[in-house]
């Protein structure tokens, strides 16, 4: 194989293994498999592991969860009050374990996480419950030592009132999960008999605490009325809040509460009415108490009902250079926009980005994504409002890479130019004795009359006689592939030199000065040549 | 000059090293040619394609059939069968339930994408089983990993997910909407017929994931016939070819052998 050929083979090939490399350069799976899965099956090697996962503890803290219910209820019902309040934060410690663990394993959208949600609503209620049982006592121990003061006997039934129909639509409400607490814990085979035995417990409690406020409240007609209209609504619903006040003065302040928060003001007139607006908004679904003060005259209590809505959530997405625009609408099923409300935004079913509703129900967030195709939905989880939650369709982005890499391709374009700096250099001929000049083919008697020259001076013995074979082959017209032994046989009377030239070559002989000299002679064509 | 001709050839050696190595294996999923992640090349089994007179001794694995079954066939199945031999069928798409039905067997594939929350890896799919039944295969064994496998209906439960489990069927790894968690069966055997709906126990990859299992099997047959253990490589195809047919490997190796021979026979007469 000759110089030229074996460089350009291997020029070809550094070139394409650099080519091939700079093709796989960007592919990050060259340097780090991640996630590397198929249809069938995922790669575990390539799979993260999870650390705070533990499934395992996911039931048995449903049956504890249920289990500590019917304990906390029996003690309040027994007035066991300090029994109840270290069962209330041994409750309240599971339901926070329980909802970190519902929030680890992401499974809020299961009926697991509807078991979680209710369990919270169900600690709020026992935590109310005991709040209310125990100011009841103190309301009822109050009565008795002001008794004979009418003013503050009134004030105190009341607030009584308030308590007691507090108590029933807590009551309500604790009873209305029960059904769909019993049959997520049926479907995992919760004990549930302790819960059972709550509901039980509660309704007992309350049944209690009316019996002894309608005992109570018999001789107390207050001069305060109020009426609710209409005594149910929904979310974005006015509702009016209006009533009488016999004996009251015009312009007096009338405050209106609804679940002992204030509502709103309204001023008695002169014919001794007020009226004021509610307007549903953040509100749970469920029964509700309203009342009013003017001066330090307590209404009576009126209930009002506010019904659960379902909600729609739409997701738009815009490309703006580098960023992503989320863009969306939250409105209720009669088309309501539901205003300042909190939306998540999950980004490839991870990731969440809060953002809010503004007075039109629309919501705007600029977020910025890694390259990549990217699916984006908005959800509405509703907690507090009289709304169901809802979660846009998936929406899909693909935010474009900033360009493959430029750093392969200039590490090939810098490895091939050396490369052929590399070859050109060792290209250059070696400052050894020339070769012979090309010599035209010939025969033999025009070649002895023009015999080329030689110059041996410097050269070591065996160049020197390899230089005479050239010079000797030159001169007889034999071709340059001959080898010593064809041309042996191709020019039987010069048999000798090729021969011995053949021991030089091959087998490592070197020439004496002598031999040297007679080749020399021989390859020239005579004494008359020699230099 | 000889340096670089050194240089040279062994570059045009190790090149063809690679290129050899790049024809002879395959990334296709099962195959037993494929050395990575998801093939089977580090599967001990020995490959047979006819289901006559099988040693009743060993288990018969028929694994992610891609192939229908012929009467023949099926019935040499149940010979082997009824003589005491025991079949494993391994298949998480469905296709082995006419063979199942032709065997009379009562128990079928459902094809899906089981995730449970029974796992230590992030993928749902990646998850840990438990034995349930009584049975050779699983002697030893209390927990099974089992990747993206599917349920299967009717026999006896070998092998049973959590009740944390359910169809991913929107395919974004989180339980919600009309996915409800349920207990699932992976694997149920009727008498010497077990079907098992996760073939991906056996890739690479899942080897080292359930060793004691593995070593229950042997010694396995797996019915290359059948199963997507093979590949649509036509290099691949043809050494195999070769290899398996002795007058084709050695008149290959005669036409390597003779022009070398006659070359070293002339210089030696110059």
């Amino acid at each position: 194989m000759n110089h030229r050929a074996l460089h350009t083979v291997l020029a070809v090939a550094v070139i394409t293994a650099l080519i091939l490399l700079a093709g796989e350069a960007t592919t990050p799976l060259l340097y780090t498999a991640t996630n590397t899965s198929t249809a069938a099956h995922v790669d575990p090697a390539t799979v993260p592991k999870l650390s705070d996962n533990d499934p395992d503890a996911l039931i048995p803290l449903m049956e504890d969860l249920l289990g500590k219910t019917g304990t906390l209820t029996l003690n309040i019902k027994l007035k066991d009050y300090e029994s109840a309040e270290r069962d209330l934060a041994r409750y309240a410690e599971l339901s926070g374990r329980f909802a970190e663990l519902v929030i680890n394993l992401d499974i809020s959208r299961t009926d697991i996480g509807e078991f979680q949600r209710n369990n919270q609503e169900n600690l709020a209620a026992l935590g109310a419950l005991l709040d209310d049982a125990r100011r009841f006592e103190d309301l009822q121990r109050v009565e008795i030592q002001i008794k004979g003061d009418e003013g503050q006997r009134a004030a105190v039934i009341y607030e009584g009132e308030v308590l007691q129909q507090k108590l029933q639509g807590g009551a309500a409400a604790y009873a209305g999960r029960e059904d769909v607490t019993i049959r997520i814990a049926d479907r995992y085979g919760v004990n549930a008999t302790p819960y059972r035995e709550s509901v039980r417990n509660y309704a007992e409690i309350v049944g209690a605490t009316v019996s002894r406020q309608a005992e109570a409240g018999e001789s107390s007609p207050s001069p305060l009325s109020i009426t609710v209209t209409p005594d149910t609504g929904r979310y974005g619903d006015s509702l009016s809040i209006t009533g009488t006040y016999t004996g009251g003065t015009a312009g007096t302040l009338t405050k209106a509460y609804v679940d002992s928060q204030i509502a709103g003001n309204a001023i008695l007139d002169e014919s001794g009415t007020y009226a004021c607006s509610y307007r549903v908004d953040r509100i749970p679904a469920g029964l509700h108490l309203a009342y009013t003060v003017a001066d330090v005259i307590h209404s009576n209590v009126a209930t009002f009902e506010i019904r659960p809505d379902d909600t729609t959530i739409t997701l738009t997405l815009e490309e703006d250079r580098v960023f992503t625009v989320c863009t969306g609408n939250l409105t209720t099923a009669g088309g309501r926009p539901v205003t300042l409300a909190p939306i998540l935004l999950r980004v490839d079913g991870d990731t969440p980005i809060t953002t809010e509703t503004d007075e039109n129900g629309t919501y705007r967030e600029v977020i910025s994504l890694p390259a990549g195709e990217h699916i984006i939905k908005a959800e509405f989880d509703a907690v507090g409002y009289p709304l169901s939650a809802s979660e846009s369709p998936g929406a899909t982005v693909i935010v474009p890479s900033g360009g493959l890499s430029p750093f392969p391709f200039i590490a090939a374009i810098a490895t091939a130019l050396g490369s052929g700096w590399y070859l050109r250099r060792r290209h250059r001929p070696k400052e050894v004795a020339p070769a012979p000049e090309p010599v035209e083919t010939v025969s033999v008697e025009e070649e002895a009359a023009t015999p080329p020259l030689v110059d041996l001076a410097g050269l070591p013995p065996r160049e020197a006689a390899t230089v005479l074979f050239y010079a000797l082959r030159s001169r007889l017209g034999l071709p340059e592939a001959k080898t010593p032994r064809d041309c042996a046989q191709l020019a039987p009377a010069h048999a000798g030199f090729f021969e011995r030239y053949e021991q030089i070559r091959y087998a490592g002989e070197t020439p004496s000065e002598e031999e040297l000299r007679a080749m020399k002679e021989e390859a020239l064509g005579g004494e008359e040549h020699a230099a | 000059m000889q340096r670089e001709a050194w240089a040279v050839f062994l570059l045009l050696f190790l090149a063809g090293a690679v290129a050899y190595a790049h024809v002879t294996t395959t990334a296709e999923e099962y195959s037993r040619y494929n050395v990575g992640w998801n093939g089977t090349s580090g599967f001990a089994a020995v490959e047979i394609r006819d289901l006559t007179d099988l040693d009743p001794t060993a288990i018969l694995l028929i694994f992610a059939p891609d192939q229908p079954f012929s009467p023949d066939e099926a019935g040499s199945l149940r010979a082997f069968l009824d003589s005491g031999g025991r079949i494993l069928i391994a298949d998480e798409e469905g296709n082995a339930n006419q063979l199942l039905a032709d065997l009379g067997s009562a128990m079928r594939v459902r094809p899906g994408n089981l995730s449970s929350l029974d796992r230590d890896h992030a993928a749902p799919g990646l998850f840990t089983v438990s034995v349930v039944g009584n049975d050779t295969l699983f002697a030893g064994v209390e927990t099974i990993r089992v990747n993206r496998p599917a349920a299967v209906e009717g026999g006896e439960p070998l092998l049973e997910t959590s009740p944390l489990t359910w169809d991913d069927a929107d395919g974004d790894g989180r339980p919600g909407g009309k996915e409800i968690f349920r207990t699932a069966i992976v694997c149920a055997r009727e008498g010497n017929l077990t079907v098992l709906g996760d073939p991906s126990l056996f890739i690479n990859a899942m080897l080292p994931e359930n060793p004691a299992f593995i070593e229950n099997l042997q010694p396995v047959l797996v019915d290359a016939a059948h199963s997507r253990t093979g590949t649509t490589s036509p290099v691949i195809n043809t050494i195999a070819w070769i290899q398996e047919t002795p007058a084709v490997a050695t008149a290959l190796i005669a036409l390597g052998v003779l022009p070398v021979a006659w070359r070293f026979g002339r210089k030696r007469d110059e």
